[in-house]
């Protein structure tokens, strides 16, 4: 074995001596580490985190981003919105064929985006609610038609949020338990090869992708190891070389990236943002108060929850919308709970609101529900439980497996205040509007509007902006938006996570979009 | 002993097992009913939010919107004809799903078997030689070491020291996926994979199975037929090999025919650290998950393998032992 080895590196070196020095390497394997295992590689019915990380891979989107989240093309050589937004027109490369060599055509983005994902993706169903048909022309033209504007869409058609799958494949039989839903046909850079069920999926390169010259690598092998000391070995042995979106403790990425072998990225989660936060049932006493959840938020110390419990690997959340929205114009801050008096402030609103402090400092109790996600919520439930004692509020924590604490928080509405994990995702009307839209207050969906706060104006804010095709005149309605969400409080928002991506030295642009590990990785290369 | 009726022994012991395993899979149905929460809101939980129709739409392709009782016989009858159900979760029939996993998991299994009871019992078998001797003394204090250590806090030490530190095995997984090697380079691969998760999971056992036979090899040959050997004039390594160890294996075999359940749920540990693609894994993430389909196939599987060992135990008891009849 050792033979070999040598062999392949003399090999190596002379190849890399005789290639002209700014050409990129072909070949090699990239292992990738997903947590957890995928439970199928059907991301058209799914937007379960990990199978992204393998199907944005194998499939190709109609569109791609950049860090500044402006769309790029992709399957889509181009696109064009019409005057009064209600149709996009998306004009298709010609040369693009699928993994079993059928052609790609318009009939294949309009059997995907009205069949499939319209009826059947998660995320899918809002995002193209207002899509009525999408025409084709030609076989490589695609008209959206739209009952009314819709600027979401353009920003929801990366590979991962909106596959396109092949029509000859997945119209064939139920889409919801398609042969093929664990061994995915796609148009995208890597082929699928095998999935051995608890131990790896190998996509092979496709050798017939329409971007000439590309992907660089010759494997991508992602493999699923349960336990996170062991991830961290394999990362830090080199047996793997990629993992993000929490697959390394926090703690752990810090002292890989002190390892000469090992860069730490906490780029690729611009189009994720991911926020922490505290989600208040609005419903009940004492936090039915605005005064009481604006408190709270004071309370928190988000910069030492950040240092502590996120390993730096944060920043403090300003409102509901993410700060990754800043180059978009669609960000605006909220109320400022980081101030220097933050304590006294929160001190005053509890007076006011009729909670004075007993005889034993306490002014009173709850239960704080804690997001099963892991070891940092728990930690992340711990600091709060301090904070919240300087101001005389005693919390009790109680941490349930996932299943228990969705059906209290969604479905019973049995918490008081649970800690909770929404993503921002790639546009407002997305990841924000399902938190505080009171047509989101429904019970048994989950991930929706918990705290069942909303109000008439921020309502009529949210459903402005979502037809607002000006994206200038589209911050300017989630400016007061925020304002307003934040005088309320239904959820206080702590901080906006920046998941930290693992990447071996040996490998290069390996996170080139917004999306991260949930990019294509078609222009990652060897040193 | 006649080989006709060790094969109606066999026959009318598995016949036996039918009402055994039914009985473990209709208590098993009920037990899990008991857990809050259910698939489809954890699909939905996963994809990060859904609407409401689409769980309501999940619910009943799962068959959830039926009573418990329709659920439960309907699972039944299927069962009869050995299909499993479907797991919506993975997109795959449950036996499928099982099968792909229980190879890995009877490697590991007899792997550790082999190396824990081997070692348990030539580590007994020296203690008792040496009784009362520092080399006892040695022998007895690592096993209590090892027997007081938790699984997972063994299994991360040897990848520190032998993966990290010393380099000589891999962290985790069955096979190498870079090299992805073929034929006899495979067989050796895998091996090479083995040897940390055997190790960590055979610690444990041999520790208990050691203090076993040291135990009752003293108690055996206090016993009147060794004294009754030692007067006809037999060696003392006759007495030794041929009849104190013989009799002494017994209630190790026995042990280790009860173990096995146990190592089943210790392997579920195992398989976290070492990623090893068994059905512990698959157990745990579809516990989390309510997978009830997979979760139940694979109680059924672990039911009837726990079975099978035993049966396999009271088979060797009669080779061991002509004294113990099987009827």
């Amino acid at each position: 074995m050792n033979i070999r080895i040598v062999l392949a590196l003399a090999l190596a070196t002379t190849a890399l001596l005789s290639l002209p020095a700014m050409a990129q390497k072909s070949g090699g394997t990239l292992v990738q580490i997903t947590q957890p295992e995928p439970p199928n590689l059907a991301p058209y019915i799914s937007t379960s985190a990990p199978i992204g990380q393998v199907t944005a891979k194998v499939f190709d989107g109609l569109l791609e981003y950049g860090f500044d989240l402006k769309p790029k093309p992709s399957l889509a050589e181009s696109f064009e919105v019409s005057p009064d937004g209600k149709s996009i027109t998306f004009k298709l490369r010609k040369d693009v064929k699928f993994h079993d060599g059928k052609p790609f055509t318009s009939e294949d983005v309009q059997f995907t985006i009205m069949e499939v994902l319209k009826k059947n993706h998660p995320r899918g169903i809002a995002t193209f609610r207002d899509v009525t048909a999408v025409d084709t022309p030609d076989a490589h033209t695609a008209i959206f038609r739209l009952a009314t504007p819709a600027p979401v869409i353009l920003k929801a058609l990366s590979s991962y949020e909106s596959p396109i799958v092949p029509k000859h494949i997945y119209g064939q039989g139920d889409i919801k338990t398609h042969a093929n839903a664990n061994t995915p046909i796609g148009s995208g850079p890597f082929k699928f090869g095998e999935w051995r069920r608890g131990e790896f999926v190998r996509l092979d390169k496709n050798p017939n992708y329409w971007r000439a010259g590309l992907p660089y690598l010759d494997r991508l092998v992602v493999r699923f190891i349960a336990d996170a000391s062991t991830r961290t070995a394999a990362l830090e042995k080199g047996e793997a070389h990629v993992a993000g979106l929490g697959a390394v403790p926090y703690n752990d990425a810090k002292k890989l990236a002190a390892r000469p072998n090992i860069e730490v990225s906490t780029k690729g989660t611009e189009m994720i943002s991911p926020m922490v936060e505290l989600l208040f049932n609005t419903k009940q006493a004492p936090f039915d108060n605005p005064k009481v959840r604006q408190a709270i938020s004071y309370a928190a110390d988000r910069n030492f929850t950040i240092e502590n419990v996120w390993f730096g690997f944060g920043k403090p959340a300003m409102g509901i919308i993410s700060s990754n929205f800043q180059p978009s114009g669609l960000f605006a801050p909220g109320i400022d709970f980081t101030v220097a008096d933050r304590i006294e402030r929160a001190n005053k609103l509890l007076d006011e609101a009729g909670f004075p402090r007993k005889a034993d400092g306490t002014r009173f109790e709850f239960t704080h529900d804690i997001t099963p996600y892991g070891e940092e919520w728990q930690r992340f439930g711990e600091t709060i439980q301090q904070n919240l004692a300087q101001i005389g509020v005693k919390a009790t924590l109680r941490y349930e497996d996932l299943p228990k604490w969705l059906k209290r928080t969604y479905t019973d509405y049995d918490f008081a205040v649970t800690s909770n994990f929404l993503f921002n995702l790639a546009d407002p009307v997305l990841g924000v509007h399902r938190a505080v839209h009171s047509d989101r207050i429904r019970p048994g969906t989950v991930f929706v509007n918990g705290s069942r706060w909303s109000s008439p104006e921020t309502d009529a804010l949210m459903d402005k902006a979502a037809v607002e095709p000006n994206e200038a005149a589209r911050g300017k309605l989630y400016a007061e938006f925020v304002q307003k969400v934040s005088e309320a409080s239904p959820i206080a928002y702590i901080l906006e996570v920046t998941y930290p991506t693992v990447i071996n030295k040996q490998f290069k642009n390996v996170i080139d979009t917004p999306l991260g590990i949930y990019g294509n990785f078609a222009t990652v290369h060897r040193e | 002993m006649k080989s006709g009726s060790l094969g109606s022994y066999i026959a009318r012991r598995l016949l036996q097992t039918i009402p055994v395993i039914l009985g473990v899979v209709i208590v098993n149905f009920l037990l899990l009913q008991l857990a809050p929460g259910d698939l489809a809101t954890v699909l939905a939980g996963e994809a990060g939010g859904a609407p409401k129709e689409y769980i309501d739409q999940l619910r009943a392709r799962f068959g959830h919107d039926q009573p418990v009782y329709v659920q439960l016989f309907n699972y039944m009858k299927n069962l009869l004809f050995l299909d499993l159900g479907y797991s919506f979760r993975q997109s795959a029939p449950v036996l499928e799903l099982l099968l792909k996993r229980l190879g890995p998991t009877l490697l590991l299994m007899g792997s550790t078997l082999v190396v824990s009871l081997g070692l348990g019992i030539l580590m007994g078998l020296l203690a008792a030689l040496w009784v009362r001797t520092w080399k006892d003394h040695v022998i007895s204090v690592v096993a209590i070491i090892v027997y007081a250590t938790p699984l997972f806090w063994v299994g991360l030490m040897l990848v520190l020291v032998f993966s990290i530190w010393l380099d000589w095995f891999p962290t985790s997984g069955m096979e190498d996926v870079v090299a992805f090697h073929e034929g006899w380079a495979r067989f050796v691969d895998i091996a090479h994979h083995l040897v940390l998760p055997t190790l960590t999971l055979s610690l444990f056992y041999l520790a208990l199975y050691a203090r076993l036979m040291r135990a009752s090899m003293l108690e055996q040959r206090g016993l009147d037929y060794v004294i009754t050997a030692r007067a006809k004039g037999q060696t003392e390594r006759k007495i030794t090999t041929r009849h104190v160890f013989r009799n002494a294996l017994l209630p190790v075999v026995t042990m280790a025919g009860v173990q096995t359940g146990g190592l089943l749920g210790g392997s579920v540990v195992v398989e976290a650290i070492f990623a090893w693609p068994g059905l512990g894994q698959l157990a745990y993430q579809s516990l989390f998950a309510r997978d009830y389909n997979l979760l139940l196939g694979i109680f059924f599987m672990s039911a009837v393998l726990v079975v099978i060992v035993n049966l396999i135990v009271d088979v060797i008891y009669v080779f061991l032992d002509p004294r113990i009849r099987i009827g």
